[in-house]
């Protein structure tokens, strides 16, 4: 055993004083007497402090982890569903219209002749190239 | 609760209580203020039976239960507990008596170096030495990381050993 371990063992081994005989019998009268009757001062864990007394911090934590979650999600929400539900129903005039109109859309659709081929492009005649460039390029 | 009926509290009392008044003795360096603490967790268990119900270990609970309770001890002293370390050497010694003159006079520098030690650094000291806790039993008994209670440890041991050295060597 090294030096440095021998001394941790010398302290480890020095006895620790007894506790005064007397005090067993005058603290357990104390704690039954307080036991008995209610405390004024300490009040008994709740039900919920008992469900979270292992690691009350962590518990917290995470509620404020959920409650920044919901708060973000519900900040960021879609409205569309809720400005669609808000919006009435088209009138009955207003659907026979468009019926109508859709009617009216296809019956051109079936009417209307055979596309005829696109006209070609007129061919132009080749415009002077401009003479500033090689001027520039002289200077 | 069956579990607390006074017996119980007997029983707690019979296999915890030499640990708990070392450990308070300790820290509070005094003998009324030990008893008092000692006294006041005993009545906390009393009103609260089921205190115990969720602790996986006994020992390290009532520990606990007795560090909270010195320090609330010494806030609530609050000039007084400001000369725990440095009039340590003068108030009560956590060690049994001895008639043997060489254990004597260790036990006496002994106590005197760990009345020099701050508070906290004594605290981990006893725990490691005394109550036989890991430092992983001792980080969950003080509320602390387990690296602060082996920086702990390791610098009150350095100060014991620079202070008892001399002595020790002498003695050995």
């Amino acid at each position: 055993m090294n030096p440095e371990a021998q001394f941790e063992e010398r302290l480890r081994r020095q006895p620790l004083r007894k506790v005064p005989a007397d005090w067993r019998a005058e603290i357990m009268s104390a704690a039954h007497t307080a036991g008995s009757r209610p405390s004024a001062f300490t009040p008994r864990p709740s039900l919920l402090s008992t469900l979270f007394s292992p690691h009350p911090k962590a518990w917290a934590g995470l509620a404020a982890v959920w409650v920044v979650i919901l708060s973000l999600q519900f900040a960021s929400r879609d409205r569309t569903e809720v400005v669609a539900r808000t919006t009435p129903p088209p009138s009955p005039e207003m659907l026979m219209a468009l019926r109508q109109q859709k009617l009216l859309l296809l019956a051109e659709l079936v009417e209307q002749p055979e596309p005829r081929a696109a006209d070609r492009p007129k061919a132009l005649p080749p415009r002077p190239r401009s003479q500033l460039r090689p001027q520039f390029l002289n200077i | 609760m069956e579990t607390q009926m006074p017996s119980e509290l007997e029983r707690l009392y019979d296999e915890h209580a030499l640990a708990l008044f070392a450990f308070i003795l300790n820290f509070t360096r005094d003998e009324n203020d030990s008893r008092d603490v000692l006294q006041e967790i005993f009545i906390k268990l009393a009103r609260s039976p089921d205190l115990l119900a969720s602790a996986r270990d006994e020992r390290a609970f009532l520990l606990r239960l007795a560090h909270n309770a010195a320090i609330d001890l010494m806030r609530r002293r609050g000039t007084r507990s400001k000369h725990h370390g440095q009039f340590g050497a003068e108030q009560s010694s956590a060690f049994a008596p001895t008639s043997d003159p060489d254990e004597v006079a260790f036990r006496a520098a002994l106590s005197a170096a760990l009345g020099e030690l701050p508070a906290d650094q004594r605290a981990v000291v006893h725990l490691k030495l005394w109550a036989g806790l890991t430092f992983e039993e001792i980080a969950t008994t003080l509320e602390i990381p387990l690296n602060t209670a082996a920086s702990r440890y390791r610098y009150g041991l350095d100060k014991l050993r620079a202070r008892l050295r001399p002595l020790y060597d002498e003695i050995k």
